[in-house]
């Protein structure tokens, strides 16, 4: 490329694109013309309320379910279409689709021979998945949290560029939902696309980039994270301190919305959190709180899907 | 496909019911082979049929295609199957011919073990000895079976999905309908791809397996026929795995 073209950036890039996909069962509209992308180098939430539609959409762009129209593409193409479809998109699609009697190593060398990538894989995306110790193991002895990391392991053996996982923090205890977290961003960060889907908005709300909203089939809201929230009023920053007067005052001849809480307590709508930590700081006023006020992430959730409710 | 089939065989080399189903066929074959060598008296001329001719890996083979199949579904893994492999024509064939592969290399195992075995008892009670093309030619059948009923299984299951659905259709048909329609209406039953036509590509004497009065095919025609049946089902089995959504 000639220098000073100009090139899109990785989160420029669409990896995925579902465009007016739609999909009915009997009398129930499961999906309706659901439109968004996903760009490579960012987690992309799909939340929604359960039976939203999020499995549905899900799987019809993996070829598993058909739509009755409109499609879902990897970098324009259907996931059909995919040489060796493993190495473009991983996928974790549901915690118990594995036979029970198998042991775990052995289920990844059916789909590692299945999807064409090399025996030694398997260990590798064993020992990534902190597996390696009950490989051997039959998956029926397996904890939720052991089936879970299973399920990541096989949509890794591919080294995807794509990585799809549908609530895949499901039954896991805290310190598997921090692991599946820190996995996430550490996929997006080497430049891949993930999408996850989740029914809790505050579940994914940490470790997520863009947010897709849907309820009833429909999409309700998409965007990065922080627009999506702070045009529902979710971005405000509550702040606490002994000299809350002076760094109200501070907050105001910057320019911020400053609203007074209390003698020791101040509202800043539309103000990062980080902002008013550098002010105080480059100030030297102490602070005893600095967070995010306002609605509540359940709020918000609620008020973003209730309409299609 | 290739890789798929390479799948396919580790799927069956990884399960304890293929392994127990297996060492169960084999274990009756020799069983059978021990009590008709011990408590019969062939001629030389009934002596393949007789004592020989106790494979039973086809019987088998189909019903562990069944379940391979079926077992797809009820433990959900044909999601990550066909994550692996879209194309669900492939995905099926390979499948098909892993189990054909696997009823020929059971059918010749147990045919090994049941020859040494028959061999040994023949020797020890003096009694005449196979005519070696006769029992190579029946070895050949037998693995040819197996392998036609592997492929068939995997269509029927296909089809059917419902693994116990599955199963006790393809043991009614064996123990149940077949055998009433070869005794009520041996016209049609003969076409049967349970029991009729496996005997007949098989073959062995209808006398021997008390079928003499049904008419059977000859080999040829019955194993052309049994050919038919399995591109029937598979036809079948695809058309339903297409359609079909792979749901949770």
């Amino acid at each position: 490329m000639p220098r000073g073209m100009w090139r899109p950036s990785l989160a420029d890039m669409a990896a995925i694109e579902i465009r007016g996909l739609s999909r009915r069962f009997g009398s129930v509209q499961a999906v309706r013309d659901l439109t968004f992308e996903v760009g490579a180098g960012r987690v992309t939430g799909f939340i929604g309320p359960n039976g939203a539609g999020k499995s549905t959409t899900l799987r019809m762009l993996l070829g598993l379910v058909y739509a009755d129209s409109g499609e879902g593409t990897f970098d324009g193409r259907l996931y059909r279409e995919l040489d060796r479809p493993g190495t473009h998109v991983g996928a974790v699609l549901e915690e118990a689709s594995f036979h029970p009697g198998r042991s775990g190593r052995n289920h990844l060398r059916v789909l590692a021979a299945a999807g064409d990538h090399p025996d030694s894989r398997v260990d590798e995306v064993l020992e990534l998945v902190e597996l390696s110790g009950a490989a051997r193991r039959r998956v029926k002895g397996y904890s939720m949290g052991m089936r879970q990391r299973l399920a990541i392991a096989a949509a890794l053996l591919g080294d995807p560029e794509v990585l799809i996982l549908d609530e895949p923090t499901n039954g896991l205890d805290p310190p598997g939902i921090r692991w599946v977290r820190d996995l996430l961003r550490a996929e997006a960060a080497r430049g891949r696309a993930v999408l996850v889907s989740s029914h809790l908005l505050s579940e994914v709300a940490q470790s997520v980039d863009d947010v897709v909203v849907i309820s009833g089939g429909a999409l309700r809201a998409s965007g990065p994270i922080d627009q999506v929230l702070g045009a529902n009023g979710i971005v405000a920053t509550q702040v606490r301190s002994a000299n809350a007067e002076r760094l109200a005052a501070l907050l105001s001849d910057a320019g911020m919305p400053v609203q007074r809480e209390g003698t020791d307590l101040l509202v800043v709508p539309g103000v990062a959190p980080e902002e008013i930590g550098l002010v105080a700081a480059r100030e030297g006023i102490a602070l005893r709180e600095l967070g995010a006020a306002g609605r509540s992430l359940e709020d918000v959730f609620l008020e973003l899907t209730a309409e299609a409710a | 496909m290739t890789t798929l089939l390479r799948s396919e065989l580790i799927k069956l080399r990884t399960t304890r019911t293929f392994v127990a189903l297996a060492a169960l066929a084999a274990g009756l074959s020799l069983l059978l082979t021990v009590l008709t060598g011990v408590l019969t008296d062939p001629t030389r001329d009934e002596i393949v049929t007789s004592v020989f001719a106790n494979d039973t890996s086809s019987a088998f083979i189909l019903v562990l295609a069944v379940i391979g199949i079926t077992g797809e579904w009820r433990h959900r893994t044909i999601t990550g199957a066909l994550l692996a492999a879209p194309d669900r024509l492939r995905f099926l064939g390979a499948k098909t011919i892993a189990f054909a592969g696997a009823g020929v290399a059971l059918s010749l195992l147990i045919s090994a073990a049941v020859t040494i075995v028959g061999l040994l008892i023949v020797a020890v009670r003096g009694l005449p000895s196979p005519d070696a093309g006769e029992l190579l030619e029946f070895i050949a059948r037998s693995a040819g079976l197996a392998a036609l009923l592997g492929a068939f299984g995997v269509g029927l299951g296909a089809l059917i999905r419902n693994q116990v659905g599955a199963v006790v259709a393809v043991l009614a048909g064996t123990f149940m309908l077949e055998p009433i329609l070869l005794a009520v209406v041996p016209e049609a039953g003969r076409y049967g791809p349970f029991v009729a036509l496996p005997t007949s590509a098989s073959g062995i004497d209808p006398e021997a397996v008390g079928l003499e009065e049904a008419g059977l095919l000859a080999p040829e025609p019955a194993t052309l026929l049994l050919l038919g049946w399995i591109a029937l089902a598979f036809a079948a089995g695809y058309a339903a795995l297409r359609a079909r959504d792979v749901e949770s």
